[in-house]
This record gives C-alpha cells, sequence and structure tokens, in this order.
C-alpha cells in the first residue's frame, strides 16, 4: 500500500460539517472520507456514496440457508434414511419449517456479518492509520486527498473557513495491516509531514 | 441532513447539558476507573454461586440423573422450568433492540446494550440444562446432524427438541453476532482514549480496527437493521419452539394452539423484567442515572403490563378452552390440577396467577411506573411468577396422566438439582459483573446519535419551534 | 407557500362508483334472497346467510382494526401516524353501520332456527353432551347479550376517541394543555384497547365464527382472526392514504408515512402466516382427530385450492413484494399489494366461515362477489363522507410537527 498526503480537517458539529463537505466538493477537492463518532445520517448522500447492497447479500445468503436445509432434510428422510415417525408422511414439511426458518436466519446473519467485516477490512489485530484520534470521541474528521497541485496551506485555510476547529496535513497508509495498537510502529517515516 | 426535531411533550432521554465528549466520559469512566467494593463483593458471590453449580453438575455428571429427585412421571422437573426460565428471559435484549428499533422507539438507546448482554449470558444458562439433562453429556454432539459412522443415522428432524437445538444454536450466533457488531464502534472509542497499554492493546484487538469511516458507518446501519430484522421473527421463532416442545405432545394442558404467541409474549414480559431488575441497580452503582433515566424505567414497566395483560388473556383463554372442549382431560388438568387451590399443586397456579397477571396491573398508574422501589420489587415477582408459570405447565401436565398407576402427586428437588439452578445464577452474574465492567454498558455511538434530539439541553431549543404553525414548520423544514 | 387543503370534497366520479357498487351488491343481495334465501332447501338458505355472516363479520372488524391502530399508535406515544390519523377514523366511522348491519344478521341467524349454529338447536344440544356442556357459553341470550355489548362499545369507544381528535382542529396547544390532551388519548386508548382484547382478542371470534363448528376449539382461534383483520385494516388505511396522496391532499403525508404503513402490512403478513402455521402444525403434528376435523375437508377435500391460495396471496406474495425497500415506497405497489392482501383476507375469512357451513361444495360464486361490492360501495361511501366531514390534517395536534419531519 501507498502512504499518501492528506489534509485534515476536523470538526466539533455536524451542522458545520455538512455545508463544509458541499463547499468542499463543489471547489473541487476530493474527499476521501470522513471519520465520525456515530452515524451521522445522510453525510454518505452528501459525500456522494452510493447505497450499500449488503442487505442484498444477505437476502441470498438467507436464500442460501433455507435451500440447505430443505435440500438436505428432505435427502435424509425420504432418500437416505426414511423412517415412519408418528405415521407421518416421510415428506413431512410443517415439521420442517422450523428448522428452514432457523437455518435461513442463521447464514444471512453469519454471511452478512462475515462480508461485512471483509468489505470494512475489520478484524481482529487489523490496524489502520487514525487520522485524529478524537474521531471517535467528538470530532468529525474531514480527510481530503492532496494531489501534485493542492496547496496544502490554502486548503487548511479554505478548511479553517468553513467552519473547522482544527487542521492538518498528514502522510498516511492507506490501507490495513496488521499491527498492535498499543505499539508505535512507525511503518514510514514522518507520519506527520 | 435531517433536522433535530422532537416534541417537547416527550421527556429527554438523557439529562443534563451533556456534549458529546460528556457522553463518551460518562459512559467510559466505569470501565477505566477501579470497581467499587460492592462490585467485587457481588463478583466474588457469583463466583461462589458458579462453583457450587460447577460441583452439583459434577455429581449430576458422575453420578447420573439419579442425583435430581425426577421419577418416571416427572421426568421434567426443576431442569427443563430452570430452561425455559432463562431462554424466556433471553428474550428481552433482543426484543428491545430488534423490535424497538424497527418501531423507532427511541428510549431502547440507553437499555440495549446491557439487555442484549443479558439476553446472550441468560441463553447460555439455558443451553446448561437440557445438554446435562441429557446424562450422558460426553455424548451430546449425538444432537447435531452429521455424516456418521453409525450406518445412515440421522437425528429426527421431526422432533421438536431437535428444532430447540438449531434454534436455541442460531439465536445465541445471531444475538452474540447483533451485539458484537454494536460494540465494535464503542471499543473503538475505549481504544482511542486509552491510557495504559494493555487495555490499548486489548480493546484495539476488540475493535477490529474501527476507525469510523462513513462508508463503514453507512454499511454498520445497513448491516444492524437487516440483522434487526431477521432478529424480530427469529426471537418470536425461539420461544415458539420452545413451546412446540409442550404443544406438539397430546399430553393435555401441554396441547394447545394459543402456546406460540402466548409464550413469545411470556418470554418478553419476563425478560423485560430482569432488564428492569438489573438496569434499577446498574444505574444507580456506575452512576448513569443521566441515560437510563425514569422515562426509560417507566416504558419498560408500560411494556410490562402490557404483555403481563397478554399473557392473562391466553391464561383465561386456556381456562375456558379446558373447559368449553369439554374434553374430560382437558377439563381435569385446568379445573382440578390447576385452577383449584387446594389440589397438590394448585398453589403454583394460584402463585402464577397473582404474579403475573394481577400484581403488574398496579402498573397502570403512572405513579408506580415512576417508584423505583415498587420497580424494582414487581420485577423480582414478575420473574418468580414467571418461573411458577413453567413450573405450572411442566409440572401440573405431568405429574397425573392418562395412567393412574404412575401418577405421582410429591416431587421436590434435591439440593443438587437446586445447587444446578443456583450455578446459572452464578454463571450470569459473573458474566454480568464482567460485562458491567469491562464492556460500555450504553451503547455510545447510539446515544450521540439521539442526543441532539432528545438531550435535556437541546429540548430546551425547540420552543421556537413548538411556537410556529404547523404550515410554517412544515414549509422550513419538510423534505 | 400555499396553505393545506383540509375539506375533502368527494368526487363526483367516487360516488358514482360507489353508488354503481351498492347497486351491483344491492341487486345481487335481492337474487340471492330470492333464488337461495327463500330456497326450501335449508343448504341454499345456510350458505345465503353464511355469505352475508362473513362479509358483516369481515368488514366490521376490518374497520375496527382502524380504531385499534389508532389506539395503539396513541398508547406507543407515537408521532408519525398524525398526518394521516382522520383517515383511519373516518374508516372507523364504519364499525356502527357494519356492526348494526352484523347484529342483525347474527341475530337472525340465531333466532331463525337456521342450521348455522348448530348450539341454538334445542333437541341437538339436549341429545349431545358436549354441546350440553358448552351451554354455559353457546346459548342464544348470552351470544345476543354479549354482541349487542361488542359492537355497542366499539362504537362508543370508538366514537370518544374521534371526538377527542377533533379537539386538534380547534386552537393550538401551550405544552400544558398539550400534555392534557395527550393523557386523555392515552386513557381512552387504553379502555378501548381492554376491550377489544376482552372482545376480538378473545370471546367475539369464538363466539360468532368458531361455534360455527360447535364441538372443534381452537385457544389461537381469535388471535389468528385479529392478525388476518388488522393486515388487511392497515391494507385499507394505506389505500385511503394513496387515493387521498393522488388527489392532492394530505400535504404533511409522504413515502416515509407510507413506508411505515407499508411495514405494517408486511410485518403482520409474516405474523398472520406465523400464527396460521402455528395454529396448523400443532392439529396436524399431533393429529387428533376432534382437532384435525377443521382441516379434513380444507386440506383434503373442495376446498384445497382455496386454502392454499390464501397462503399464497396472504404470506407468499407480501413476503416476496413487500420485503424490498423500494417496493414499500412506490405508491402503485402499495395500491396493488393492498388490493390483494384485503382480497385475500377476505377470502380467508370465506374459507373459514363458508368451509364450515358448506363443507362438501365451494360455493364462490356470484352472490360472494355481490355481496362483497356491496361492502366495498358501503365502505367508499361511508368512509368518503366522514372524510369529507371533518379536517383532513389535526393542524394543532402536539405531535404533528414530528409526523411532518418523519423519516424512516
Amino acid at each position: 500500500m501507498a502512504k499518501k498526503k492528506f489534509v485534515v480537517g476536523c470538526f466539533d458539529n455536524e451542522d458545520v460539517l455538512f455545508p463544509a463537505v458541499k463547499k468542499v466538493r463543489t471547489t473541487g477537492y476530493k474527499i476521501k472520507d470522513v471519520f465520525t463518532p456515530f452515524a451521522v445520517h445522510g453525510l454518505d448522500h452528501a459525500l456522494g456514496m452510493r447505497e450499500t447492497s449488503l442487505h442484498t447479500a444477505g437476502f441470498i445468503y438467507g436464500i442460501t440457508g433455507t435451500t440447505t436445509a430443505l435440500s438436505c432434510i428432505s435427502w435424509i428422510f425420504t432418500k437416505d434414511w426414511p423412517l415412519d415417525i408418528g405415521g407421518k408422511p416421510h415428506f413431512a414439511l410443517p415439521a420442517w419449517i422450523p428448522i428452514m426458518f432457523e437455518l435461513t436466519v442463521l447464514f444471512a446473519a453469519v454471511g452478512m456479518v462475515l462480508t461485512f467485516c471483509y468489505l470494512c477490512q475489520l478484524a481482529p489485530f487489523v490496524k489502520k492509520h487514525h487520522f485524529h484520534l478524537r474521531a471517535t470521541d467528538d470530532l468529525f474528521v474531514m480527510v481530503i486527498e492532496c494531489t501534485e497541485n493542492t496547496n496544502t496551506e490554502d486548503l487548511k485555510a479554505f478548511l479553517t473557513n468553513n467552519g473547522a476547529i482544527e487542521t492538518d496535513v498528514q502522510m498516511a497508509e492507506e490501507g490495513w495491516w496488521i499491527g498492535r495498537y498499543d505499539k508505535d510502529e512507525v511503518l514510514f517515516e514522518g507520519a506527520t509531514a | 441532513m435531517s433536522v433535530k426535531y422532537e416534541s417537547q411533550l416527550r421527556e429527554p432521554l438523557v439529562y443534563g447539558n451533556k456534549t458529546y465528549h460528556d457522553v463518551t466520559e460518562d459512559i467510559v469512566r466505569p470501565i477505566e476507573a477501579k470497581p467499587s467494593k460492592l462490585w467485587y463483593i457481588g463478583f466474588y458471590i457469583s463466583v461462589c454461586l458458579l462453583m457450587f453449580g460447577v460441583y452439583s453438575v459434577y455429581r449430576e455428571v458422575t453420578y447420573g440423573i439419579g442425583q435430581w429427585n425426577l421419577n418416571k412421571t416427572i421426568g421434567w422437573g426443576w431442569d427443563i422450568t430452570n430452561f425455559v426460565w432463562w431462554v424466556g428471559i433471553g428474550h428481552a435484549g433482543t426484543l428491545i433492540s430488534a423490535i424497538l428499533l424497527l418501531f423507532r422507539q427511541g428510549w431502547r438507546t440507553g437499555v440495549n446494550r446491557a439487555a442484549e448482554a443479558m439476553t446472550i449470558f441468560a441463553v447460555m444458562c439455558a443451553g446448561q440444562f437440557p445438554i446435562f439433562h441429557m446424562g450422558r453429556v460426553w455424548m451430546a454432539f449425538f444432537v447435531l446432524p452429521y455424516p456418521n459412522s453409525r450406518g445412515p443415522l440421522w437425528v429426527n428432524f421431526n422432533s421438536p427438541l431437535l428444532w430447540d437445538v438449531f434454534a436455541i444454536s442460531t439465536y445465541f450466533t445471531v444475538s452474540l453476532l447483533f451485539w458484537y457488531s454494536g460494540l465494535i464502534p464503542d471499543f473503538a472509542t475505549v481504544r482511542d482514549r486509552a491510557k495504559t497499554k494493555l487495555r490499548k492493546h486489548l480493546y484495539g484487538v476488540a475493535a477490529f480496527g474501527w476507525t469510523g469511516s462513513t462508508k463503514h458507518w453507512q454499511r454498520h446501519e445497513s448491516l444492524s437493521l437487516v440483522l434487526a430484522g431477521l432478529s424480530t421473527p427469529l426471537v418470536l421463532s425461539v420461544h415458539t419452539i420452545v413451546s412446540f416442545d409442550f404443544a406438539t405432545s397430546v399430553i393435555p394442558g401441554w396441547h394447545t394452539t394459543i402456546f406460540p404467541p402466548y409464550f413469545v409474549a411470556g418470554a418478553i414480559f419476563s425478560g423485560f423484567a430482569m432488564v428492569q431488575s438489573l438496569m434499577v441497580v446498574v444505574r444507580k452503582v456506575f452512576g448513569l442515572t443521566d441515560y437510563i433515566t425514569m422515562g426509560h424505567i417507566e416504558a419498560m414497566n408500560k411494556v410490562i403490563v402490557l404483555t403481563g395483560s397478554i399473557v392473562g388473556i391466553a391464561y383465561l383463554t386456556e381456562l375456558f378452552m379446558g373447559w368449553y372442549s369439554q374434553n374430560k382431560y382437558e377439563g381435569y388438568t385446568f379445573w382440578y390440577s390447576r385452577a383449584n387451590l387446594f389440589s397438590p399443586y394448585g398453589w403454583s397456579y394460584w402463585g402464577m396467577m397473582a404474579c403475573n397477571v394481577l400484581s403488574p396491573q398496579i402498573f397502570w398508574f403512572r405513579k408506580m411506573r415512576r417508584n423505583l422501589f415498587v420497580t424494582f420489587f414487581m420485577s423480582v415477582l414478575v420473574n418468580i411468577g414467571m418461573w411458577f408459570e413453567r413450573f405450572v405447565i411442566i409440572v401440573t401436565s405431568i405429574y397425573r396422566d392418562y395412567l393412574p398407576s404412575s401418577w405421582s402427586v410429591y416431587y421436590s428437588p434435591s439440593i443438587w438439582e437446586i445447587g444446578f439452578y443456583l450455578g446459572t445464577f452464578g454463571l450470569f452474574f459473573t458474566c454480568f459483573f464482567l460485562f458491567a465492567k469491562y464492556f460500555p454498558t450504553i451503547a455510545i455511538a447510539e446515544i450521540k446519535y439521539v442526543l441532539k434530539t432528545t438531550g435535556e439541553s437541546y429540548k430546551d431549543n425547540m420552543a421556537t419551534i413548538e411556537q410556529k404553525q404547523a404550515d410554517e414548520f412544515a414549509h422550513e423544514y419538510a423534505h | 407557500m400555499a396553505s393545506i387543503r383540509q375539506s375533502f370534497e368527494i368526487p363526483g366520479k367516487m360516488k358514482t362508483w360507489s353508488f354503481a357498487l351498492m347497486g351491483i351488491g344491492i341487486v345481487a343481495l335481492i337474487a340471492g334472497f330470492v333464488t337461495k334465501g327463500m330456497s326450501k332447501d335449508h343448504h341454499e338458505q345456510d350458505i345465503f346467510l353464511g355469505t352475508l355472516m362473513y362479509n358483516t363479520i369481515f368488514w366490521t372488524l376490518v374497520c375496527n382494526a382502524s380504531m385499534f391502530f389508532l389506539c395503539v399508535t396513541t398508547m406507543a406515544w407515537g408521532g408519525w401516524q398524525q398526518s394521516f390519523r382522520r383517515i383511519p377514523e373516518a374508516i372507523s366511522t364504519m364499525v356502527p353501520i357494519f356492526g348494526a348491519i352484523t347484529l342483525v344478521v347474527l341475530l337472525y341467524v340465531a333466532f331463525s332456527g337456521s342450521h348455522i349454529y348448530h348450539w341454538t338447536d334445542t333437541v341437538a344440544v339436549a341429545n349431545d353432551p358436549i354441546l350440553k356442556g358448552k351451554s354455559g357459553f353457546l346459548n342464544i341470550k348470552f351470544f345476543t347479550i354479549w354482541t349487542v355489548l361488542a359492537i355497542v362499545l366499539w362504537s362508543f369507544l370508538g366514537w370518544r376517541m374521534r371526538k377527542l381528535s377533533a379537539q386538534a382542529d380547534e386552537a393550538a396547544m401551550d405544552g400544558e394543555t398539550g400534555a392534557k390532551f395527550i393523557l386523555s388519548n392515552t386513557v381512552r386508548a387504553a379502555t378501548f384497547l381492554v376491550w377489544f382484547g376482552l372482545t376480538v382478542g378473545s370471546t367475539v371470534p369464538w363466539l360468532w365464527m368458531m361455534s360455527i363448528d360447535a364441538h372443534w376449539y381452537s385457544t389461537m382461534y381469535s388471535w389468528y382472526n385479529f392478525a388476518s383483520t388488522f393486515v388487511a385494516g392497515m391494507s385499507l388505511v394505506a389505500l385511503w392514504v394513496i387515493y387521498l396522496k393522488n388527489k392532492g391532499y394530505l400535504e404533511y403525508t409522504n413515502q416515509e408515512h407510507l413506508h411505515d404503513v407499508g411495514k405494517f402490512m408486511f410485518a403482520f403478513s409474516v405474523f398472520w402466516t406465523y400464527l396460521w402455521f402455528s395454529q396448523y402444525m400443532l392439529i396436524w403434528y399431533s393429529n387428533q382427530p376432534e382437532e384435525t376435523i377443521y382441516f379434513k375437508h380444507r386440506v383434503q377435500g373442495p376446498y384445497k385450492g382455496i386454502f392454499f391460495l390464501n397462503l399464497i396471496i396472504n404470506f407468499i406474495c407480501p413476503l416476496l413484494i413487500l420485503m424490498k425497500r423500494s417496493a414499500k415506497r412506490n405508491y402503485t405497489l402499495v395500491t396493488f399489494m393492498a388490493v390483494l392482501i384485503i382480497f385475500g383476507h377476505w377470502i380467508d375469512y370465506y374459507q373459514q366461515i363458508m368451509g364450515s357451513i358448506s363443507k362438501e361444495h365451494v360455493t364462490m360464486g356470484w352472490l360472494d362477489f355481490g355481496i362483497l361490492s356491496l361492502f366495498v360501495g358501503m365502505m367508499i361511501f361511508g368512509v368518503s363522507k366522514a372524510l369529507a366531514s371533518k379536517p383532513l390534517i389535526p393542524k394543532y395536534h402536539p405531535f404533528l410537527k414530528e409526523s411532518i419531519v418523519h423519516h424512516t
């Protein structure tokens, strides 16, 4: 993964953040991400993100669960091991509904959580660069990727004018790596430029 | 961005003049502070109970089920009663998180984390009972369907007891995932303000490298919503399937079609009572009265009176049908073995009626709903009543069945049977104490999300909105 | 901003339609009375009365479900429904009218010595120990008193809720009056709900419907019927909301509200299926003749098609179609689903009542659809009248603003 240069602007109020996001985007800067302490409603749309299709994946996992349950049980009870249980037909569908339902939910839930972790690169021992430690506390941290033409001082001033209470420039690793949060591993020189 | 507005008639859900940072401080403080003496005392008592439970189970495993006072007639005594009781308690967490999320009841944010934790611990306790009831517990893996070398030998997919295996394990897994996915951002909050290396490391591992990226939050929201949507029918299905254990049979008092929804209502009822018992204590001990307010307690008491009344209608429906069916076995079970106070187990039926149906009616009164002492007392009473309910269902139906020669009037549990039950209390509270100390007991991110809508100081600002005419307001804010 | 349109003017077309539907219905009613009602054949008479029974009961309970919805959301301190609350209110004004018709039909069935309620036949009861044992509940006196009481109290308690709601049109409320207003709303809603639980949630479906199979019993029966009428009731609310939106009324109601109504339709369709499955599976599983007899001719006999149609319309369709978020926000799809769900539960009532009256033959035909059209016509006429008589938006309701900014 490459390390890149970013300009960081911190906001302490979402009512200031929204107009700022709009301004920054219309001016033509590319917002890499905004880190927030909680899910801010509508921020994804303000940043021009597309809707997630995680729920569609969940639907497919669910259907897989239903199919697995039905096909396994019907094979076992009609082909592999047909038994007379309480005089019921071998294909005793009403009695299988509960397990079919449970497996639907199980597959959907487990599949979705795994997909979520995969998409967001979340796992134990995964470490990422944190632009500001208070992003999980009370700051809304806007990160703008720099190009060769970006004048960082101008951009910082621009952010301050739009309500940022703190700005700085950081060189940061974009992706994730395996690491521990208590060790200050310096993976690259000059974490803050 | 939507307007942060809520009617001023609603009580604030967060008291005090809080900022986002204050919320973090308040909720993380118990994690960072040394536990109080009270915590240690409670924790050690729980561990002692757990040890006693372990010893009781050791006796049962070594010497067999004979260590319990079950007999041929009453084969499901305390053990299955306790199982159903714990599973029932394990319903409130998911209900609060999932159903109340879908119905957008804002007050859930204060209590959902602890309720979900409670759910998971309660299900862990519940699982012990059927597993050890098997007797040869080392053979417990036989309940799993897998291709094996015993010929084509499979589990019975038509048996409600097997449905239970699937239901409880699914429920446990999904609740755990739901709970943990909600915890990830809060662990990150604890991690990013940790002062000691060990804490930073451990919470760093637990937080999965969460950064709070907008895209991640978007996916997280979608995940929470779908998991809530899945958990809602799941939570219904679990107690439904537990009720099928009884209702698919032909035992009088067990085979009745209303069992599934009535069990679910009862489960919610007892689960809320347990949440209530715990929250009344936790909010005081950890100084969280600004977040778990009287409004929260009152709302939960309303749910208790509602579900208690639904359960009441179900009891009466059953009792009525016991007569209306003109089936003499049903009639005998309901009108002699249960409703007759002077029959051998009549006391348990009337104990159940008193605790579950009659006494919760006190919560029709607002004063009572907002009285902490009454709330705590009632929550314990309801849980006793719900234990009676399961005892009534199990014991009064089977102590006299179709074969009079095997009637057995008297059943009382042995010390090891009781010890097992006490041991699960130990397990439950040990887990809960650890949770309360090391985990954020309130969902930090969710409180921050609703803070500016329902926080006390923010609500005052809404006075100007309240003055406006509806059309003027709509003109300004409607999307 | 243009001011909101508060008074609903009944479009001429709607009037024409409602009269046409009622006209068809009356013709069918008369034709049915002549060909079946006056027939010498008891069976034909029963079919005529049964058709009237399931339509009256169905529409009374569906309209009553509107008031249930209002009371439940009031108890839960809901804010979102305020912008369209006048619609369920208007629908619930049909309860006294449909209730009165139900009363007449049921009392006629009970007193005329028809064969539908087997327990009214004194000779049969005397020779049947089971019916004799039940006579403490299944007797004409109790039936009459309870039916009258149920209908009168639903109407009265619903009227009290609506009357209180009118206060929200009069003058702005300050904090204190607002709080008082909400409190009296909750008290009245609670009264209604308690009575609802004692009637729809338990006794009334046993008395009116389950007693047709006088020997058969199921503890689930009433809750099942509640779910059935509630989901149909929500669909009816959705239909009226969409109709008024299309006509340019209800400015504060939008897709967000429709989405939530759609959620109710979806969730309670699943809930209905859950109750359906629980009742059916338990009876199927334990396989006791006195219980399975109810399903014998429904699953294996002539009602087989209707039985499975019932499941497809009321479960599979809502599950697959309403699951998606975009579907619940789409006016056309919700309209389609609402019509389908109402029709589906009407079919459910058909098979519940006619399946017990006419076990050998499925009688679905012109008479059923004729009577249906009579009730739909009356419903359209009555509800539009009620809507026109009151402002469409409770302008000063303390929670209205929450409804305006409501989003899912």
